[in-house]
């Protein structure tokens, strides 16, 4: 094909893909199985070895070179002091890294251990973050019933002081819809942010907040892949990953994902120092977030939040690869429904009633 | 020549487009499939509930299929043994007069008065233990008898883990709480409250 490469003209790729790509698999790959073809690129590969256009080079070149002229301008000074240097080192590799999901544990073990310490820099506060894998045997569920909700709002309450959510704009993973009874679940007409005495009379509760589909369409639209389902089925964001382009709000039937329009304020002492890396760690501006079942919590064998919290036991959760686990007794004798069964996101949040 | 190797691309092609490679689509139809085909396969897992029950008293009941653990009770109520201060009947003690007033403040909102009095539960004569509808005793860590008497549907729900709450922790082992770490057996329904919570920031979004 020695004439394809001396063409002196310009030609759209509608399309048409290489020569050798025709025989191997249409992911591109040519030898292995697949649904394999995802290579392991991390750190400086995944940041340069990419395709990109001029501006968008420029841009991460001024960033990184601000950051890099930050930390040669630290480092290289001597009145600096040793902090301010492992600050800019810190900073330096932070922007560096890879994205997350494509990290090895050891990788994971040493951005977690970078934030740390970032944190105690900055805070002088010392927290302990998670990189925590999914374990295997483990698909999370949850289940949740109508009749007992009794629109308390314990479980916003504890959600909020658990994940560390903006304070400043109330930012809040769960919504509770107050229902009237008689008009089925007519979200349109719901109100969820009621004030009053509760249970109201004639009316009903239903929350609803990330549903973590098994095939989850904010993770199809997201442009760099900050965004997947993990094996055991929490759908989690990389806060230092995403870019904040909102698609996968746009793409959320459930209304389940929430964005920083500002950075997140959290008064000192209330922060929620039992972190992990893909749940409540310190997000910041311009970042997607939502509920991650309170992956610090459920991978380290606990209750998210909001159930520890629900004082009526509205709110069940478990493993659903576990025969013997409550939440399949639930799927298995109780009447349950999802909400938008027929879009195919698989939700793997139930509800029932008594 | 030519147009073998012609054809053959084309077959290629065809074998390509047809059976491409499904992207993100996972192996299973739904994910009611993807359990039921994994569960099969499920072994246990490496985490466990013990370290979060280690404090907690608890006591393993059976009941029907299941098998759980419920918090123990009668180290939680304050003046167990009741037959230290319920060393004759109740009668008696009564017409004893002067005595310390004790459990004075209970006022039963349980059913209504025709249904349920004090005896209903408990046995004037052996104060240690409750009893059933039928007199027979029932030991104080075990009360959920008592209340499966009559709310049977719930006492089902409960045992399969659709009703109550977890002690702690999502899994193995269960520990379940019992009827009364959530009801007050003597006044059992959920009062209504104002919301622990009020969105001012949503409110002002809405102006």
């Amino acid at each position: 094909m020695s004439e394809q490469n001396n063409k002196r003209w310009f030609s759209l790729n509608l399309g048409k893909a290489k020569k050798q790509e025709f025989y191997s698999c249409s992911c591109g790959k040519t030898a292995g199985s697949c649904g394999s073809h995802e290579e392991a690129k991390d750190g400086f590969d995944q940041v340069f070895d990419v395709k990109m256009n001029r501006r968008t080079a420029f841009k991460q070149l001024t960033a990184s070179l601000m950051i890099g002229a930050g930390a040669v301008s630290t480092s290289c000074s001597m009145i600096a002091g040793n902090d301010r240097k492992e600050k800019a080192q810190i900073d330096w590799e932070e922007q560096f890294k890879g994205n997350y999901k494509l990290m090895t544990v050891e990788e994971k073990k040493a951005t977690v251990d970078r934030l740390v310490r970032s944190y105690q820099l900055r805070k002088g506060k010392t927290i302990s973050m998670s990189s925590k894998d999914a374990e295997e045997g483990v698909l999370f569920g949850y289940a949740f019933n109508i009749s007992k909700c009794q629109g308390y709002m314990d479980c916003v309450n504890a959600c909020v002081e658990e994940n560390n959510q903006d304070r400043n704009s109330q930012m809040q993973y769960i919504r509770i819809h107050e229902m009237k009874d008689g008009k089925g679940f007519n979200f349109n007409e719901a109100d969820d942010n009621y004030y009053h005495e509760v249970p109201a009379e004639g009316h009903f509760y239903m929350g609803t907040q990330c549903f973590h589909c098994d095939n989850p369409p904010c993770v199809e639209v997201c442009p760099v892949q900050a965004t997947w389902r993990e094996e055991d089925g929490l759908v989690v964001v990389d806060y230092d990953w995403c870019v904040g382009c909102r698609y996968c709000m746009a793409a959320c039937p459930y209304d389940g994902r929430r964005f920083n329009w500002s950075t997140p304020e959290v008064p000192e002492e209330e922060v929620n120092k039992d972190q992990h890396y893909l749940g409540n760690r310190m997000r910041k501006k311009g970042v997607m977030e939502k509920c991650t079942f309170c992956v610090q919590r459920s991978r380290a064998g606990k209750n998210p939040a909001c159930v520890d919290a629900c004082p009526t036991g509205a709110r069940i959760f478990g493993n659903l690869l576990d025969p013997n686990s409550t939440i399949r007794w639930v799927l298995e004798n109780k009447k349950v429904f999802r909400l938008k069964e027929d879009l195919g996101t698989e939700p793997k949040f139930w509800y029932f009633m008594d | 020549m030519n147009n073998i190797a012609y054809n053959i691309r084309y077959i290629l092609f065809f074998l390509l487009v047809f059976s491409a490679c499904k992207h993100s689509e996972s192996e299973y139809h739904n994910i009611t499939d993807k359990i039921e085909a994994e569960s099969k396969r499920y072994h246990g897992t490496s985490i466990s509930s013990e370290s979060l029950l280690e404090e907690i008293h608890t006591l393993q009941i059976t009941e029907g299929e299941h098998t759980f653990l419920i918090p123990e009770r009668k180290g939680q109520i304050r003046s167990y043994a009741c037959t230290e201060c319920h060393s004759i009947p109740l009668s008696e003690l009564q017409k004893e007069g002067d005595v310390k007033k004790a459990h004075w403040d209970i006022k039963l909102v349980h059913a209504d008065v025709n249904t349920m009095n004090c005896i209903t539960c408990h046995n004037g004569n052996a104060m240690d233990d409750l009893q059933s509808l039928t007199g027979n005793s029932i030991d104080f860590n075990r009360s959920d008898k008592l209340c499966s008497q009559c709310h049977t549907r719930q006492f089902e729900d409960w045992k399969g883990g659709a009703h109550g709450k977890k002690v702690a922790g999502w899994a193995p082992p269960r520990a379940s709480m019992t009827c009364v770490n959530c009801h007050n057996p003597h006044n059992p329904g959920f009062k209504s409250r104002w919301p622990s919570r009020y969105n001012t920031q949503k409110v002002k979004e809405r102006e």
